[in-house]
């Protein structure tokens, strides 16, 4: 039987103007592929952060590899987690080379340092030129920035991947071309809000929001 | 060379606020509005120096050890309270880290610069330790407002780069790191200007004043040396401590930046 990664009980996100999910019940097994899909403002973003613990007032119960998530093992349940986020403000990072390897400069994710070899091969499949690199931040567009953080979070190779509206900034051919690539990822288990038809009817699992 | 200084009598002081009516002109003509912020401050700035110089003189006539610490607390606790007012943080969050950073910077140096490098017996000696530590203090404000501020507001502001960290397996300290040297380099990229071309373009102020006071050149130069090294370690310290300090209470157990902590809602 295939094991559980996530599971998600009553989940309800109440904010001041409105509750979101209504006692949400979910299951994901390990390694699924897996799309959020519903209208805008149906809170597809949002139940990704909820489960990196970004939003620390939902009701019910959630447990991911085997911890409740709760403070106490919010640190432990990052540690197998990579994100790709839907926005891509990232000033903070000067240069395109600091934003690709920071994930690989933290503790945790030292032995994951990937090598020359795998980095020209993602940036290949992903169509992004090696030389970008060496840009500064402000001089990418929105679509290499979105690959940029897709091709490091793939590199870290963690047991689950959330992207939040992964394609959004892309156009269709190499949209489909990166999908794919998601979706055959071995052992992974990806988790992604998108409006993306091509995605939804792909993904083995649709949570419709 | 000790010649004293020129007294200025009060009628030529009153003449010397003539020059302010070359700006006064200036910005009345070109409808600026700057006219009356620009006459109430220098109210401000005479009634408030003139004050500082009735006090003083009696500070320094008693040179009471207590009475000279007490004073300088007073002075932190204000420059505390002007960083996190004007930093648009919520004061009942920040103002004691930002006081207990403040003071340690200032206490560690002071008494570094006063006890060891001047060799002064008692480094609460009225003459040294409160001139000296009120241009730490008054130095030091600008860059501790600017790095709090670009810290805060950027981390704010770049949610995400701080999240995308942490959804990576950042440790807080590790997500905070790229926003600590942002900080630092908007607060002290200028002071690094300043210092390269101090003594080139412009004569520092403590060093004017010792000159006019009748110092010799070369001990007023030695001192304003000291000074600017001071302050850049003073100021870098107190800025380094108010940071760490205002982690502890700024984010939730989540590690995520509190909702409330700004007084205006940004």
């Amino acid at each position: 039987m295939q094991e559980k990664i996530i599971e998600i009980r009553n989940l309800r996100v109440k904010f001041k103007d409105k509750v979101l999910y209504n006692g949400l019940n979910a299951d994901i097994y390990k390694n699924e592929k897996v799309a959020i899909a519903g209208e805008s403002g149906s809170g597809k973003s949002t139940l990704i952060n909820v489960l990196l613990g970004f939003i620390p007032q939902f009701e019910g119960e959630i447990t991911i590899d085997g911890k409740k998530l709760s403070p106490k093992y919010i640190n432990e349940i990052r540690k197998i987690t990579a994100l790709v986020p839907q926005e891509l403000n990232f000033s903070v990072f000067p240069t395109v080379k600091k934003l690709f390897f920071r994930p690989f400069e933290f503790k945790a994710n030292k032995h994951l340092f990937p090598s020359q070899q795998e980095i020209k091969d993602i940036f290949d499949k992903f169509e992004l030129d090696i030389n970008l690199l060496n840009h500064s931040i402000k001089e990418i567009s929105g679509g290499q920035k979105q690959r940029i953080v897709l091709a490091s979070a793939v590199l870290l190779k963690k047991p689950i991947l959330y992207l939040d509206e992964p394609t959004s900034a892309l156009n269709t051919e190499i949209k489909n071309k990166i999908t794919d690539y998601i979706l055959g990822l071995k052992n992974t288990t990806v988790i992604a809000s998108t409006h993306d038809e091509y995605f939804i009817n792909n993904a083995q699992k649709v949570i419709k929001l | 060379m000790n010649k004293g200084v020129i007294d200025i009598p009060w009628s030529l002081l009153a003449a010397g606020y003539l020059l302010m009516i070359i700006p006064l002109l200036i910005f009345k003509y070109y409808k600026t509005g700057l006219v009356k912020p620009t006459l109430w401050a220098l109210l401000r700035m005479t009634v408030q120096l003139l004050l500082v110089g009735l006090y003083l003189e009696y500070i320094f006539k008693w040179d009471n050890p207590y009475i000279n610490l007490l004073w300088v607390l007073i002075m932190t606790i204000v420059a505390s309270y002007t960083v996190v007012k004007r930093t648009g943080l919520k004061l009942k969050f920040f103002f004691w880290p930002s006081l207990l950073a403040t003071f340690l910077s200032i206490v560690l140096i002071d008494y570094y610069f006063l006890g060891f490098i001047i060799g002064l017996k008692n480094i609460f000696t009225a003459r040294y330790f409160i001139p000296i530590t009120g241009m730490l203090l008054g130095n030091s404000l600008k860059n501790v407002i600017i790095a709090l501020d670009s810290y805060f507001k950027r981390i704010y502001d770049e949610t995400t780069s701080y999240r995308w960290q942490l959804a990576d397996g950042a440790t807080q300290e590790e997500a905070l790191l790229p926003f600590i040297s942002f900080a630092l380099k908007r607060a002290f990229n200028p002071l690094i200007a300043t210092t390269a071309i101090m003594g080139l373009i412009s004569l520092p102020g403590m060093m004017t004043g010792q000159i006019l006071g009748g110092s010799d050149p070369m001990i007023a130069v030695k001192y304003q040396i000291m000074i600017l090294v001071v302050i850049f370690a003073s100021t870098s310290l107190n800025v380094w401590l108010t940071i760490l300090f205002t982690n502890k209470i700024a984010f939730d157990k989540w590690g995520n930046l509190k909702n409330d902590i700004f007084s205006k809602s940004q």
